[in-house]
């Protein structure tokens, strides 16, 4: 490949854009892929088809693994473009010196395709609600920022019985919540609509305050006690999906939580967040009751042709290898519910995040839902062990825009510690041919 | 599990262990992309010499890893001697510098090393999760082998 190659223009770009032989592959921030507008461009999103792969990643010493796991093929002609023209290019050699012969590069996305309504976007319906980190840090700087109406900004550090986490660096201005503050540990369901008021009013927060979430990811250990202590984004996804069905109704998650933050260059810091009280939550809770599903309707969902119960479990977990949990004895599978594989293990969502622990690019969420029988005309149901990782599930079906997603709050704890409810293990049938 | 402890020691003895960290720092600062060291580590994988059979047993095998990890150490002439492999390349690329910074020095060397070279390769800090957490594995087992040997 040359050194600089020749870029496409506008017109060339549309003749192949649906040619299977072309792949497109966006190296702007996930981000601004998902449909943020970064560069006040006319519209916001990606180019019909195209795939998220930004410049960032390209940092990561298995940059190859993740083009060939997006199936972008030596085959293929690649067509990178992006914001600016050097990143792209940098991008468009790193393709060359990874073996793909046919890589092109266009440079007019902004002026050329955004400009221009006749040409096909695509975005991520509620990105709004999956802010970047440039966005939270105007917004906490009180500037006027896009896609938000004004208004109180809360943000919230979440972790689960590790104030420390907090303590040792978070985002200015940010308060803490521990999951514990929202949830009960001893059914690890969302408290009382009065318990979850009390919580939300002491962190200042009433139904039209918009709240921003996130968490730290330290690498969570299924040997140690508390692994949720070390899986504080996955809280965060937790506690968003509680203040969503309280009725909180401007509810976003920076989207890669406390990692974004610090990838951007921002600064962390140990002064405390002031929380700032509000006396009344302003409307009643829940505000979105459908939100939650619990046992009863569970099996309403399974017995339905048109429902799904999406286990957000790991293969060892669903076949009944293993609880997942060091306080949950029982293994084992809900029977006829749908595997949608977390990841690795009770307190990993990789199939679910990118590596920078930002959310997955949707198209490829939504594929992997497809190929399983979870689609938006469906009521999907997602839940896990006790709600986490349904919890995060269930927010990016959310912000898919799909009508009817809930999270199944019991989970596997729930289900397994009523001996009447059956349950399976072993390899189903669908995963032995 | 504590390391096997055998009398039979080679009697090599490594360089100072900062000069083998500061090495790798100097040869992967010289790769100009993640293509460039990928490539390093999957040549490093290839050329990292199997170890004899019998490692690739649940004995040996660690949890948290992506791809599959098994590892040994052993405690020879007050040195401990670690041997490992993987089923992915690039991981047992990762294992190859491992095995260059600490194979073969006393565990008490070993436990109070300061890996620095991790951070400044982009080692840690540019992994998937994954395979990070993988490392983090391989690390903690290390450590272990050299806690118990470090008492013997």
């Amino acid at each position: 490949m040359t050194d600089r190659p020749t870029p496409l223009s506008t017109q060339d770009l549309h003749a192949l854009l649906d040619d299977p032989r072309v792949q497109l592959v966006d190296v702007r921030p996930i981000d601004a892929y998902n449909g943020w507008r970064l560069r006040d461009e006319a519209r916001g999103g990606h180019i019909r088809g195209a795939r998220a792969l930004p410049a960032k990643w390209s940092e990561y010493l298995e940059w190859i693994e993740i083009v060939r796991a997006k199936e972008i093929r030596p085959d293929h002609t690649v067509v990178v473009y992006g914001y600016h023209e050097d990143e792209t290019e940098r991008v468009a050699r790193l393709f060359g010196r990874g073996g793909y012969e046919r890589v092109r590069v266009y440079h007019d996305f902004v002026d050329g395709w955004c400009a221009d309504d006749r040409l096909p976007m695509e975005r991520l319906p509620r990105h709004r609600h999956l802010v970047p980190p440039e966005w939270l840090k105007a917004a906490l700087s009180g500037e006027t920022v896009s896609e938000h109406d004004g208004g109180r900004v809360v943000l919230c550090h979440a972790h689960y019985r590790n104030r420390g986490d907090y303590e040792q660096g978070h985002i200015p201005g940010a308060v803490d919540v521990d999951t514990l503050l929202l949830e009960s540990p001893e059914t690890w369901n969302r408290r009382s609509p009065a318990e979850v008021r009390d919580a939300l009013r002491a962190l200042g927060i009433t139904a039209e305050t918009t709240v921003v979430l996130y968490g730290r990811f330290s690498f969570p250990d299924n040997a140690d006690p508390f692994p949720g202590s070390a899986a504080g984004h996955l809280g965060a996804f937790r506690c968003a999906f509680i203040m969503l069905w309280a009725g909180v109704k401007d509810v976003r998650m920076l989207n890669g939580g406390l990692q974004s933050w610090i990838d951007a260059g921002y600064d962390v810091t140990t002064e405390e967040g002031e929380r700032r009280p509000v006396e009344d939550f302003g409307a009643e809770i829940p505000g979105a009751p459908e939100l939650a599903v619990d046992l009863p309707e569970a099996k309403e969902i399974l017995a339905a042709p048109d429902k799904n119960l999406v286990s957000v479990r790991s293969w060892p977990e669903y076949i009944g290898e293993v609880s997942g949990y060091n306080y949950i004895e029982k293994k084992g599978r809900i029977p006829g519910s749908v595997y949608g594989d977390c990841g690795s293990d009770a307190y990993h969502m990789e199939n679910y995040r990118n590596l920078d622990h930002t959310s997955r690019e949707y198209h490829e969420i939504d594929a992997s839902w497809k190929r399983i029988g979870v689609t938006r005309d469906k009521h999907n149901a997602f839940y896990c062990g006790t709600g986490w990782r349904g919890s995060e599930a269930f927010f990016n079906a959310w912000l898919l825009g799909w009508p009817r997603v809930s999270v199944y709050d019991g989970g596997w704890f729930e289900w397994s510690n009523d001996p009447s409810n059956p349950i399976e293990t072993g390899i189903p049938e669908w995963a032995r041919s | 599990m504590g390391p096997v402890v055998t009398g039979a020691g080679d009697g090599r003895r490594p360089p100072p262990l900062d000069a083998v960290q500061d090495e790798i720092v100097a040869e992967m600062g010289g790769l100009e992309d993640a293509m460039a060291r990928y490539e390093y580590l999957v040549r490093l994988g290839r050329a990292l010499a199997v170890p004899e059979v019998g490692i690739r047993t649940d004995e040996h095998a660690l949890a948290g890893c992506q791809s599959r990890v098994w590892m040994r150490g052993e405690l020879r002439d007050g040195r401990l001697h670690l041997a490992a492999d993987s089923d992915a390349m690039i991981t047992r690329g990762i294992i190859a510098l491992l095995l260059r910074v600490l194979d073969g020095r006393p565990p008490r060397e070993v436990l109070e090393a300061d890996l620095y070279f991790l951070d400044r390769t982009g080692l840690r800090t540019h992994l998937s999760p994954s395979r990070a957490n993988g490392l983090g594995a391989m690390l903690q087992r290390i450590r272990s082998y050299a806690e118990a040997s470090a008492g013997e």
